[in-house]
């Protein structure tokens, strides 16, 4: 194009804008910005087409910035003009499409009169008008991205440059100089390159940050096992017992929760480990309440609690009857009493007390006087929750219990006395060899959702294959005798 | 601007006691054209000049209106003859402006924004203190300062 003498801008599609598109960043902090506008001043450094250069100060320590791609580039990846970050979130394009799993990747071309073509086909229909739907309007933030995304201005990078001379210690300009006298950052991050930062294609700041990401999404538990608190950071007085409640139900019974208000802060207790940790994964890095994003973390045993916690590992909020903290102190030695152990320890689902057929009076030949005295706790444990919705859940899971919990039963065995409660007993019951099994197998539906019925049927005959599979011969014997 | 003495010129009388000064001052502005650009930033190798020749404008200028060691007729044959620089004597005539540098520094279509240079600030109101203005390298010609 450079050989035309008379230059017909608008036929060449050179591109002429009225004002930049940028991020607050490079904006900068001063409200008062003196902007010069120079039409066709540069070549886009992405699709090489000039372009309407805008040239500011972006606050008093700042350097003068320049718009570096043309509008045309910018809206195709909703990045500022000078950044080239993303204009909402402030991400590397790579990471915002891949935390949003978009790709304009494959649709721009890249290279030569390919490139050329591509942005000013788009951009003529920009011009004419056509209602180009750009699909970032139509994205909803994830929770991802919500928690990488930049919250606030970052000024830092409106800083001068460094100066090269004083790296070779020449600068002979002294004070005057306006370059940073800084010796540069090296690493893997200073080797950036505009067109992989605009592609999304092997950024390294990028891939960092997404490294991080990876790795803030899990909340690790910790590694004492008693722990069953999750603290609750970032309150505000707008947010009530009720609401907190009604967030942590999902995962499992609430033990008790404890608000401090001076502290703007919340101890969620769950009955059980699996309870809280299943909270803990599913609400780490996505806890909101009333509009409020609050902080998840596991809770760290409180010592100076009140007479009530003698094992000092949970804190409890004191409005646990007696008769449940009795139970806690009395849980290993029970527990170690049964010839086959406790829980399903099948982590991949809440167990409610509910589930366990023992507590809903199973006709269980040696614990029957423990069933009963388990109907009695669990209706005065019950009774001094406010909700227990998880009761009502919907049947589905129950159908799939009890298969993984036979095979799982004889390797856990040795998990449960530690972690479970005693509300939490096994479903594993099922495949305990000294179940009459006809009195076992009918007696959970009654106490559980009506629908487990027809699925303890199928459960049982299910069970007995891989029941016989794993226990004792003796055991299978009988188990396969009394499901049929 | 005459460097060699031709018969052609009559020189007013006086010319003999400020004659040494200017052929130095001249002298100085002949170095300052044949230095070398090495290890000078490109605007850098031309404030010498400007330099020289404010320095030379203003011996004239100071020795016709400061000090009135000289006649009119002298005064004007130093400008007609190049010695000085006549609207840069012009400008300094006006109050505010006795110290200018240079003419470029107040031309508000040389800059951006319309702007006068930042030499012309006083050093009180600048945010950065120690500048060179990019046309001619002074640190500061406000009145004030």
């Amino acid at each position: 194009m450079a050989h035309r003498i008379l230059r017909d801008h608008e036929a060449d599609g050179w591109e002429r804008s009225d004002f930049p598109i940028i991020c607050e960043s490079c904006l900068g902090d001063n409200p008062y910005v003196r902007m010069t506008k120079a039409n066709y001043d540069k070549e886009c450094k992405i699709c090489t087409r000039p372009f309407t250069v805008f040239r500011w100060r972006p606050g008093r320590d700042a350097r003068y910035k320049k718009t570096e791609i043309c509008q045309t580039c910018c809206k195709l990846k909703n990045v500022c003009q000078v950044c080239l970050l993303d204009l909402e979130y402030g991400l590397p394009v790579q990471v915002r499409d891949t935390a949003l799993n978009i790709s304009t990747h494959d649709s721009i071309p890249k290279s030569d009169v390919n490139r050329e073509y591509f942005a000013e086909e788009h951009d003529r229909k920009t011009r004419a008008g056509l209602d180009y739907e750009s699909s970032f309007g139509k994205m909803r933030p994830n929770d991802t991205i919500l928690k990488l995304q930049r919250t606030t201005p970052y000024y830092k990078r409106n800083r001068a440059h460094v100066c090269s001379f004083f790296i070779r210690g020449e600068c002979t300009r002294g004070a005057e100089c306006p370059y940073r006298h800084e010796m540069p950052e090296t690493g893997e991050l200073s080797q950036q390159n505009i067109k992989d930062r605009y592609y999304g294609v092997n950024d390294p700041v990028a891939m960092k940050l997404l490294g991080k990401a990876g790795e803030m999404g899990t909340l690790e538990s910790p590694e004492d096992e008693s722990i069953k608190t999750l603290y609750v950071g970032g309150l505000n007085s707008r947010i009530l017992e009720q609401d907190i409640r009604d967030q942590f139900y999902a995962y499992g019974e609430i033990e008790s929760i404890r608000i401090l208000a001076d502290k703007a802060c919340a101890f969620v207790t769950y009955t059980s480990r699996e309870g809280a940790e299943k909270a803990a994964q599913e609400l780490a890095n996505r806890l909101v309440v009333n509009g409020q994003r609050l902080k998840l973390t596991w809770g760290r045993p409180r010592p100076e609690q009140d007479g009530s916690n003698q094992q000092g590992s949970v804190a409890h909020s004191g409005l646990l009857p007696r008769a449940v903290i009795s139970q806690q102190h009395n849980q290993p030695p029970p527990m170690q009493q049964y010839y086959m152990q406790p829980p399903p320890a099948n982590q991949d689902k809440p167990y409610y007390p509910s589930m366990d057929p023992q507590r809903m009076g199973a006709v269980i030949s040696n614990q029957e006087a423990g069933g009963s005295s388990t109907i009695d706790n669990s209706g005065a444990s019950s009774s001094s929750y406010v909700m227990p919705p998880h009761q009502s859940y919907p049947p589905a899971p129950y159908g799939y219990m009890p298969p993984p919990y036979q095979q799982q039963y004889p390797p856990n065995h040795h998990h449960h006395p530690g972690p479970m409660q005693h509300y939490a007993p096994p479903p594993a019951a099922y495949p305990y060899p000294q179940q009459p099994g006809p009195g076992s197998r009918p007696a959970p539906s009654p106490a559980a959702v009506s629908a487990p019925s027809p699925d303890s049927a199928p459960a049982g005959s299910a069970g007995a294959p891989s029941g016989s599979s794993q226990q004792p011969p003796a055991a299978a014997s009988t188990a396969t005798g009394s499901s049929q | 601007m005459p460097k060699i003495k031709t018969n052609r010129i009559k020189y007013p009388e006086g010319w003999e006691l400020i004659e040494p000064t200017l052929r130095e001052l001249d002298a100085k502005m002949r170095e300052a054209e044949m230095d070398t650009h090495d290890g000078k930033r490109k605007c850098e190798t031309l404030w010498p000049i400007f330099k020289v020749s404010h320095q030379r404008s203003r011996y004239v200028y100071d020795l016709y209106y400061r000090r009135e060691e000289i006649s009119k007729e002298l005064y004007e044959f130093c400008l007609d003859q190049g010695y000085a620089d006549r609207s840069l004597i012009a400008k300094w005539k006006k109050s505010g402006y006795e110290r200018l540098c240079c003419l470029r520094c107040i031309q508000p279509r040389d800059h951006n924004y319309g702007t006068t240079c930042v030499c012309r600030v006083p050093k009180n109101l600048r945010e950065e203190k120690v500048v060179e203005c990019v046309h001619c390298g002074c640190q500061g010609c406000a009145s004030g300062d």
